[in-house]
Parts: structure tokens; C-alpha cells; sequence
């Protein structure tokens, strides 16, 4: 037989396996309930494991992933088998539910179910040899291949790379989900997703809300991926470090983010959950049980977050190069210092509060029922404790890739060095104070308002810094702008405008208006796009040619921006627009009355020329990794060290360590030097 | 370097320590049962807060300055140090989560729970936390024996805990009422001592681990950093209680 391409054969495997699991599903559907809906849940749920498993088995064989994810099917339907014989053996009743198990059989199935895939995937391994007694090697040698990225690699570029992967595998599904309900919301009245519309065992409302509330959730798991892959590329690289502090648990930190998003997806086959994002109670703690797989895959993925930033925080403070001392380290590294120390410790917080519902919906614990001596909004101050400081890790490392960038393409020293670098932790500490501003209108105490309003205002300070930093940086430079360039001044307009629609929300007075309308949609999208989404193309499209040795085309690059950032500004106005005139979150349908239909019908349009962009930008990205021009060198001109030596970086980084002698950013000014490596003969590249 | 100095020196700060635990938590019980003031009562978790952090801990080691150079082992277990730390002060939040539930729904009430017992597991847990650092610094000092003897210890005293707060006291309370889902107060005192018992467990499995490489002779004085490992995070787990015991059993009036 010829040889398939391995992608090739991964998509007819999958194919093949997803149909397989879709018909198995239905027999059992069949026989447990004596009916088989083609559009219910179990054949969804069979059709989705099996093809995703068939997928990566197809791609690299029985390797890591394909591993991981049969032994997290198998593990949580053992799990929920062992709580449902246990129910049974003890008399209790309901020992079936609407999908299939019960409720705590669910529970502790997907709890299982990530263990197992840990168990599977064999990223634990080295640890249970550890407390066996046996030493293990230092470092396994990775594949040559691309095949290294499917396996479990120690090596932080080869997990910089998977978390990356991962990341825009999340983006373009949470992008999905938010074309399908924009399509909705079109126009107004229920045109596709009404009630007689059937998936999953819901009707399209349930549909409409299960979909926007996973968005939300989906897209925060991919930045936070998104940010680890940046930060685990590029942070030992600038800091002169062979590798990250601890690089077994860089590698279990990326797997694990794998068991997460399948449980966070498989929460819309078991009946979807209608929250939103955030989870309150006492909507929560009554909604189907798809909420707790959304509870268990944060959960997962919150840990994946917390000991990844554990790993960044311990490679920057032990593992810098001679002479980097504080002030000369580059800003995105102090960046990615501030936003781990967020990440660290307040993502516990909303682990707990996730926690607390789920215990409370299966023990009857009442935290959040005021019947039973609960109070609600308790939940909301542990959830925003995390959820607050939260939008800061997504745009603090952002922010400091335009401060990396941006002395790079304008060719002048970055104004302010200090004031930039402090500012990140400023933001980073000030945020840990704001969370209530989420809370004017839920009934907390009054006298917590004005506190709470002061607090945010504040932020702007220090980010006012950093506004007035890249604007002075920008005067009188030598611009260039190929395309990492442009999404730099991209983010840095649109995060303006994120920022400046922020203060309005955080006043009291303007917020009880204010509080959930779309307004409050269009001012964290661009803040998020402008801290996340634009640096993050640009970092991107900035470090591609130091990972591949090729560089991503300029066209398509600019096709990508152009095409992105009109559309973008649009739909995010829109917003705004449709907010201050009455339009509501977060639900399916609105008055025609409003007169809202046109500006709603533009912006679907302006929303579906994005996702034309980021088509542009996959092309473009995996045509680039074999067909593009090839560039070994000092593509940028940079005077970072990850530049100073060829491209694609071999494995253990710096054949020769440098030493620190000068500033980060002294562009332009003559015979001035960042680093030098040790030995006489210098490995430039040329 | 503390494994310089004289192990019969360290065995008596140890003792001393010990004593002065002893007497807070005597202390702390005589100003519940009495006047009852919470300042008071915070002060003193406080202060053996930091005796443990300080003394038991070594906390003072994270800013040790002669480590030798990067790839020595010394650096390492550095980096290591810094590593376990980080991951302590992320878990802490979890538990200072937890506070904050307890005070927010329960304010200055308190569930109904046996007092003689809550007294009684404390100490089982203070007593565990002396006898690891006597197995600490026996490791320190290349005295495996005794390393052994006084792990094995204080692993059968935080197991004794374990079977004092889920075997003894979770059935009594619930007999008394207090139950997981009977309200607030039982809701909270359950998830409080279940995520502190779930931290014990596991610092039960990392005393095993521990015991069962240092009977093969994997440990010296040199190296033995799993040691130092589960030998902090025991005593993390120890002062954690320190804060949970009066939340859970002397703060405020029975609700």
C-alpha cells in the first residue's frame, strides 16, 4: 500500500471512527432506551471520542495523545459504572439519569477519566519512577520529526509549540460556536435555532445558550494556553536558560490542558449548561449536568495554568543568564513574571468556587442557597477574585510582547524601561483589588462600591504607562511595518480603545446602566483582541521563522490584518452601539422593536470577514512550515539573543551561554551591545 | 547551614519549639473557653504560624546564598525549594478561600463539635509535625536509623489525625446535626476538615514514598531532598490547622 500523509490518513480515520462511534451509539441508545435519536446525545458523545481517538491514532499511531484520550474514555466509563453499581448495591434510587448515569456517576466518571488519561498519556511516568526509587535520564531525545509534537516531549520549545497548537485548535472551535449564534442573532425573532430545533437532547435556545456560554469559556482556555505557549517558547530563550526550571512538569501542565478541553466540549453532549461563563449560582446549581463537566474542565485546565506560571516563575528568578540582573531583563520577561504570579495563586480561587457549587449540587451542601443558610453572592466574590485578575494574565504578557516588538520595527531605545517593566507588576497588584467591580448591581454591600470604583480606576495608571511608553517610543522612530509590526499598532489601537471604554464601566453611577449590555461585550472584546489576540499573531508571526527557519508570507500576512482589524473595529462599535441603545447579553433573541436588526446584521457580517482573516492566517501558518521562504537568520534585525544565533533553534538552545552588557532595547545607538556570547568566535548568523 | 551545626543542638530547639506550640494551643483553648476575644486568638495562630514556618520550615533557606554554581546540586535543590514554596503559597489560597467562606456564612458562629476531641487531634498533628523534624535533621546528619524511626512516627500520628477527624468526629457530628447538606455550618465544616484531611492523605502517601526509598539507602546527608519536600509539606499541612482548628472549634457562639 502507498504511503498516506499522516494528516490525510488522521481526517479518514477520523471520519471513519466517528461514524463507527455514531452508529455504536445509536444501538446502545437503542437498547437502553428503546429509541434512537440520530440527533441525541449518546451517539454525539461515541461519534466524538471515538473520532477524535481514531484522529490522532491515524496521525502517529498508538503515541501519547491517541493513548491518553481511549484511557480517559475508558476511565470515565469505569468510574461512572463503579459510582452507578455502588448506587445500586446501596439501595439508593435514581441510579440512572437523563443521560445515561447519574449525576455523581458523571462526576466522579470524568474525574476518572483525567486521571486515566494522565495514566495514558504517561506524562506522570518519570514521577512514579522517581517514588519507586529509580532514576531517570535527564533528557529523552525527541524524534526528528514533526512527530515530537504529538509525543511527550521535555524540551520547552517542542511544549511551547504544543501548548501554541492547542491554543488555535480552542480559538477556531470557541470561534465556531460564536459564528453559530451570531448567525442567530441577525436578525431579530429565532430563525434556525428555535424550539423545534433538536441537538443533543436540546431545543435551540438551550443550544443558543450551552454554545455562548461555552465561547466564553473556550476562548479564556485558549488565551491561557495561547500565553503559556508564547511564554515557554520565548522566556528561556531571552533569559539565556537551556530549559525551563522543572521540565517534567512544563510537559504534564500542556498534557493536561488535553483531558480539560475534552470535558469542557463534552459538556454541550450532556445537555449544554445556560450560565454563561461565569457559573453563578443558583443558576448553576439547577442547570443540566453538562455544568459539571464545565466545572471539572476548568478545573483542569486551571492546573494546568498554575503549574505552568509555578515553571515560569521558577526559570526567571534561578535560571537567568550572567549579568541579567533585574533591569536588564527584557520586558516580556517581566511581563511574564507578573501575569505568573497571577495565574499562581488566584486561579485557585475559582477552582474553589466552581468546587463549591459542584459539591453543593451533589451533596446538598448549601454554600449558595440562601434556604439553607448559603449566600449567593459569595460565589461571585471567590469566582471574580480569580476571573478579575484573570483578563490581566491574558493581556499582561500580550502588553509586554508590544513593548518586546515594537523598539525592534521603530528602531529606537523602548522610552521608559523601568516605568514599563514595574508597570506590569503595578497592574498585576492593583488587580488583585478590583474583582467587585463586577458586583455593583448583585446586591453586595453598598458601602464596597466606591472602594471598588477607585481601585479599578487606578489600573489605568499603570497602564497608562505604558500607552505613554509606546507612543514615545514611537516618536521620531525609523518605522517599519512588515506584518508583526502592523498587529502591534493593531493591538495598541484597539487595546486604546478597549481601555478607554473601561473607566466608564468601572463608575458607578454609569455602570448600573451599563451592566450587562453589549456594551460591556464590546469593551472587553477589545480589550481582550487589543491585550491578546493582535500580539499574539504578532508574537506569532514575530518568532515563526526562530521555531521553523522559514518565514510566514507577507501578503497573506497582510491579507490577514487587513481584513481582520476593519472588521474587528466594526463588530466591536457595534457592539457598543447596540449596547447603549438597550441590546442585553447573552441572550438568543431582541425587539425588532429596538431597531437593532441592521447594526446586528452588519456585525454578523464584520463577525464571519474575521473568521475569513484567521482562515487566511491557518493557510498562511501551515503552508509557511514546509513552503516558506526560508530565513535561518537575523530576520528582524533584533538585538535579542534568540536572534544572534541560526534559526531553527537546535535543541538545547545557546551552544554557547552569553553574558549580559548592556541594555534590552538600545537600538540606534552606536556600538552599544545587549549580550555577548562567551567564546571569541561568535555564532552570528548571517 | 543548619546540618553544620550540632544534631543534639537542633534536637533541643526542636523540643523547645515543641513546648512553645504546646503552650500557644493550651493557651489558645484557656482564652476560648474564657474570654473569648478573637484578637487574641488570631495573634496566637499567628505567632505559631511563624514558629513553624521559621523553625519547623526553614523558610529562611529560600534566601540561602552559597548554593555553588548553576548546573551543582546544591542550585538544584534550590530551584527545587523555590518550586515546592510557590506551589505552598498557590495552595494557600485554597484554604485562605476557605476562611473567607467560613467567615462570610458563618460569621461569629461556629458548628457544634466535641471539643475534647478537636483538642486531642491537634495535638496528634503538632506532636507529628516535632517528630518530623527530629526525622529531618536525624536525615540531615546522615542518621538514617533514627530518620526511619521518627518518620514512621509521624506518619502513624498523621494517620491517628485522619482516623480522629473522618473516622471519629464526622460521625458524631453528624449525629449531632451537623450535617453536609443540614446548612451552612455543617456545609462548611465538612468541606474545611475534607480538604485538609484529602491534604493530610496525600502528605500520608508522600511519608510512604519517603520511608520506602530511605529504607533502600537512597538517601544522605548530602542529598535527600524529597526528604526536606515531604517534610515541608507536612508541616504546611500542620499549620494550616493551626488557622482551621479555632475557625472550626473556638471562634464565636454554637450556632
Amino acid at each position: 500500500m502507498k504511503k498516506l500523509n499522516p494528516v490525510l490518513r488522521g481526517l479518514l480515520f477520523m471520519l471513519v471512527g466517528g461514524s463507527a462511534g455514531f452508529a455504536l451509539g445509536l444501538v446502545i441508545a437503542l437498547a437502553a432506551t428503546g429509541q434512537a435519536d440520530p440527533a441525541g446525545s449518546v451517539p454525539a458523545v461515541f461519534a466524538w471520542f471515538l473520532g477524535a481517538t481514531a484522529f490522532f491514532y491515524g496521525l502517529s499511531g498508538y503515541g501519547p495523545a491517541a493513548r491518553g484520550l481511549v484511557w480517559q474514555v475508558v476511565g470515565t466509563l469505569a468510574g461512572a459504572l463503579f459510582v452507578t453499581l455502588l448506587r445500586l448495591v446501596m439501595g439508593l434510587d435514581e441510579i440512572f439519569g437523563s443521560f445515561l448515569f447519574s449525576e455523581p456517576a458523571w462526576v466522579f466518571g470524568a474525574l476518572v477519566g483525567v486521571l486515566s488519561f494522565i495514566a495514558g498519556s504517561r506524562i506522570a511516568d518519570d514521577w512514579w519512577k522517581w517514588a519507586k526509587g529509580i532514576s531517570t535520564p535527564e533528557h529523552d531525545e525527541d524524534p526528528a520529526d514533526w512527530r515530537k509534537y504529538l509525543g511527550v516531549s521535555l524540551d520547552h520549545k517542542v511544549i511551547g509549540i504544543q501548548y501554541t497548537m492547542i491554543a488555535l485548535l480552542l480559538l477556531a472551535i470557541g470561534g465556531t460556536f460564536a459564528l453559530i449564534f451570531r448567525t442567530e442573532l441577525a436578525a431579530s425573532q429565532l430563525q434556525f435555532l428555535t424550539a423545534e430545533f433538536k441537538l443533543f437532547n436540546q431545543n435551540g435556545l438551550q443550544i443558543y445558550n450551552s454554545l455562548m456560554s461555552l465561547h466564553g469559556m473556550l476562548m479564556i482556555i485558549s488565551i491561557l494556553l495561547g500565553v503559556s505557549g508564547i511564554m515557554n517558547y520565548v522566556v528561556p530563550l531571552l533569559i539565556g536558560a537551556q530549559d525551563m526550571a522543572f521540565p517534567r512538569l512544563n510537559a504534564f501542565a500542556v498534557w493536561i490542558a488535553v483531558p480539560a478541553a475534552v470535558l469542557l466540549l463534552a459538556s454541550l453532549l450532556l445537555g449544554g449548561f445556560d450560565t454563561g461563563w461565569t457559573g453563578y449560582p443558583p443558576l448553576s446549581a439547577r442547570a443540566p449536568v453538562g455544568i459539571q463537566m464545565f466545572f471539572l474542565g476548568v478545573f483542569t485546565a486551571g492546573w494546568s495554568s498554575i503549574l505552568g506560571s509555578l515553571n515560569i516563575i521558577a526559570t526567571i528568578v534561578r535560571l537567568r543568564a550572567r549579568g541579567m540582573t533585574a533591569w536588564r531583563m527584557p520586558i516580556f520577561v517581566w511581563a511574564s513574571m507578573a501575569t505568573s504570579i497571577i495565574a499562581l495563586t488566584a486561579t485557585q480561587l475559582i477552582g474553589l468556587s466552581f468546587q463549591l457549587v459542584m459539591f453543593q449540587r451533589l451533596l446538598g451542601m448549601g454554600f449558595f442557597d440562601a434556604t439553607r443558610g448559603g449566600n449567593p453572592v459569595l460565589f461571585q466574590h471567590l469566582f471574580w477574585f480569580y476571573s478579575h485578575p484573570a483578563v490581566y494574565v491574558f493581556v499582561l504578557p500580550g502588553l509586554g510582547v508590544i513593548s518586546e516588538l515594537l523598539p525592534v520595527f521603530v528602531r529606537k531605545p523602548l522610552y521608559g524601561y523601568r516605568f514599563v517593566a514595574v508597570s506590569s507588576l503595578g497592574i498585576a497588584l492593583v488587580g488583585f483589588l478590583v474583582w467587585a467591580h463586577h458586583m455593583f448591581t448583585s446586591g453586595m454591600n453598598e458601602y464596597l462600591r466606591v472602594p471598588f470604583m477607585y481601585s479599578t480606576l487606578l489600573v489605568a495608571v499603570p497602564t497608562g504607562v505604558k500607552f505613554f511608553s509606546w507612543v514615545a517610543t514611537i516618536w521620531k522612530g525609523k518605522i517599519e511595518t512588515p506584518t508583526p509590526m502592523l498587529f502591534v499598532l493593531g493591538g495598541i489601537i484597539v487595546f486604546l480603545l478597549g481601555g478607554l471604554t473601561g473607566p466608564p464601566n468601572a463608575t458607578v453611577s454609569v455602570d448600573l446602566h451599563l451592566h450587562d449590555t453589549y456594551f460591556i461585550v464590546g469593551h472587553f472584546h477589545d480589550t481582550i483582541f487589543g491585550g491578546f489576540v493582535f500580539p499574539f499573531f504578532a508574537a506569532l508571526y514575530y518568532w515563526f521563522p526562530k521555531a521553523t527557519g522559514r518565514r510566514m508570507n507577507e501578503t497573506l500576512g497582510k491579507i490577514h490584518f487587513w481584513l481582520m482589524t476593519p472588521s474587528f473595529l466594526f463588530l466591536t462599535f457595534g457592539m457598543m452601539r447596540i449596547g447603549l441603545l438597550g441590546m442585553r447579553r447573552r441572550i438568543a433573541d431582541y425587539d425588532p422593536a429596538l431597531g437593532l436588526d441592521t447594526t446586528h446584521l452588519l456585525m454578523t457580517v464584520a463577525g464571519y470577514l474575521i473568521a475569513l482573516s484567521v482562515l487566511v492566517f491557518f493557510f498562511n501558518f501551515f503552508r509557511s512550515i514546509t513552503k516558506g521562504e526560508k530565513a535561518a537568520g537575523n530576520v528582524w534585525n533584533s538585538r535579542s539573543p534568540e536572534w544572534l544565533v541560526p534559526s531553527p533553534m537546535p535543541a538545547h538552545n545557546y551552544a554557547v551561554p552569553f553574558e549580559v552588557v548592556g541594555e534590552p532595547y538600545d537600538y540606534g545607538l552606536p556600538g552599544s551591545r545587549f549580550v555577548e556570547f562567551s567564546k571569541a568566535k561568535h555564532p552570528e548568523a548571517h | 547551614m543548619p546540618h553544620l551545626q550540632d544534631k543534639a543542638a537542633i534536637f533541643r530547639l526542636g523540643v523547645t519549639i515543641f513546648v512553645y506550640l504546646a503552650v500557644l494551643t493550651g493557651l489558645e483553648y484557656f482564652v476560648a473557653v474564657t474570654f473569648a476575644s478573637v484578637l487574641f486568638l488570631i495573634v496566637i495562630a499567628l505567632v505559631k504560624a511563624a514558629l513553624v514556618a521559621y523553625y519547623y520550615m526553614h523558610i529562611s533557606r529560600l534566601n540561602a546564598e552559597h548554593e555553588g554554581e548553576p548546573e551543582s546540586h546544591g542550585y538544584r535543590t534550590g530551584t527545587m525549594r523555590l518550586g515546592l514554596w510557590l506551589f505552598l503559597l498557590s495552595d494557600s489560597f485554597v484554604f485562605g478561600g476557605l476562611m473567607v467562606a467560613r467567615v462570610n456564612l458563618l460569621g461569629m458562629t461556629r458548628p457544634e463539635l466535641n471539643q475534647l476531641l478537636g483538642l486531642l487531634v491537634t495535638g496528634i498533628l503538632l506532636a507529628s509535625s516535632f517528630f518530623m523534624n527530629r526525622g529531618e535533621t536525624a536525615m540531615e546528619h546522615g542518621d538514617r536509623k533514627s530518620f526511619l524511626a521518627n518518620t514512621t512516627l509521624t506518619l502513624l500520628l498523621g494517620v491517628l489525625f485522619l482516623v480522629g477527624v473522618v473516622g471519629l468526629e464526622w460521625p458524631m457530628a453528624i449525629h449531632a446535626g451537623v450535617k453536609p447538606d443540614s446548612g451552612a455550618p455543617g456545609a462548611i465544616f465538612f468541606m474545611m476538615t475534607g480538604m485538609h484531611a484529602l491534604h493530610v492523605t496525600t502528605g500520608v502517601i508522600f511519608l510512604f514514598i519517603v520511608l520506602g526509598n530511605g529504607r533502600k539507602g537512597l538517601y544522605t546527608s548530602e542529598k535527600h531532598w524529597a526528604v526536606e519536600a515531604a517534610a515541608v509539606y507536612w508541616h504546611f499541612v500542620d499549620l494550616v490547622w493551626i488557622f482551621f482548628y479555632p475557625a472550626l472549634y473556638l471562634i464565636g457562639r454554637i450556632a
